[in-house]
């Protein structure tokens, strides 16, 4: 027995319900075509931004200098330095920098590296107190995705307390070149 | 025609348009650096010896800045060494110029079996590749210049060996 397909109300209609979209996907398209360069191309960080450096006083001989790292960069450990800008007068005992994440590079061998955040002790030695440090922090770290940058050098300035912790400024992260 | 009908035409009229000027954005906002500099430019290679880039031109020219610090770099260069035997003959010149010291490029470039020109920028080839292009001053960046010396591609990272092919052979 055949049945005939049987049908109350209208059929639908596809072109007429395509027409009626049509502006609309085309604004959607426009709206895409404008942000699909933004989308394709996640533009990285600069150094500065990706490695923040920050210092403050903990005590009339101790600077805690951080970094913070953003979310896919990491830092070397072996290319973190730490030096006093010469016109502090003083100097810095040579940290001992926490453990890094150990990884074996194809290329460099065993390497440790930083990310989220570094935090180090710096003592202070022959320093006056009361005046202002101007702390250099060395470093030199990698993207993710597939770049890496040059050594940079930045700056924080931090007044060491007569004894006890004061909040320290950071100063506008300053890049240099190794030589 | 009714003006529901209007006012849909207007709004198609005014998203056509803005596609249009989307997509024109889209492909036609950035202009290409001048090669000029990079090209008037003599450096010394490995061994010591100063090698002029102009040397090269009518060439295909891909200059990479790189450095034997930066894995990235290290990775990609057995494609440049592939590209260099594959199309030297046709035409191409790879020139590496590294932001590092001679000893290390020259030690690097001995490991791996280089097989074109690897330059010493030292870190001044940072700002040099900054005006080329290089905005956020990092490494691998990559530039291919036509034969007639203009900048056909630029590339922070590493150049994907693929897409990196089908420039060439398109220059060549």
């Amino acid at each position: 027995m055949d049945f005939q397909p049987t049908c109350s109300g209208s059929p639908p209609k596809p072109r007429r319900r395509l027409i009626e979209a049509g502006p609309w996907l085309l604004a959607l398209g426009a709206v895409l075509a404008f942000a699909m360069p933004a989308l394709a191309q996640v533009t990285p960080l600069p150094p500065d931004k990706a490695f923040r450096f920050s210092a403050r006083a903990v005590d009339a001989q101790t600077v805690e200098a951080r970094f913070t790292i953003a979310d896919g960069y990491y830092l070397y450990r072996d290319k973190i330095h730490f030096a006093l800008d010469p016109a502090s007068g003083g100097a810095l005992s040579t940290p001992a920098l926490p453990a890094g994440k150990i990884k074996q590079d194809e290329f460099f061998g065993r390497v440790e590296t930083y990310r989220g955040s570094m935090t180090v002790n710096l003592a202070v030695k022959n320093f006056s107190p009361g005046k202002t440090l101007v702390i250099r922090a060395e470093s030199q770290g990698c993207a993710d995705v597939g770049i890496c940058y040059p050594p940079t050098t930045q700056t924080a300035t931090v007044a060491l307390p007569a004894g006890s912790v004061v909040p320290a400024t950071d100063e506008a992260p300053k890049k240099t070149w190794f030589n | 025609m009714t003006p529901r009908l209007r006012n849909r035409l207007i709004i198609g009229a005014a998203a056509a348009l803005a596609l249009t000027a989307g997509i024109g954005v889209a492909v036609f906002d950035r202009t290409p650096p001048d090669a000029t500099a990079l090209l008037a430019l003599s450096l010394p290679d490995a061994s010591g010896q100063a090698q002029q880039l102009a040397q090269w031109r009518g060439k295909v020219l891909v200059v990479n800045f790189w450095a034997t610090w930066c894995a990235p770099c290290r990775e990609e260069m057995p494609d440049f060494i592939r590209a260099q035997t594959e199309y030297g003959g046709k035409g191409l010149q790879v020139v590496g110029i590294a932001v590092d010291n001679a000893d290390k490029v020259q030690q690097f470039a001995h490991e791996l079996g280089l097989n074109y020109p690897a330059l010493i920028g030292g870190y001044g080839a940072m700002d040099l590749s900054k005006g080329l292009g290089n905005t956020l001053v990092a490494l691998p960046f990559t530039l291919i210049l036509d034969r007639q010396g203009k900048v056909a591609y630029t590339h922070l990272g590493q150049v994907k060996a693929d897409k990196f092919r089908d420039i060439i052979v398109k220059l060549l």
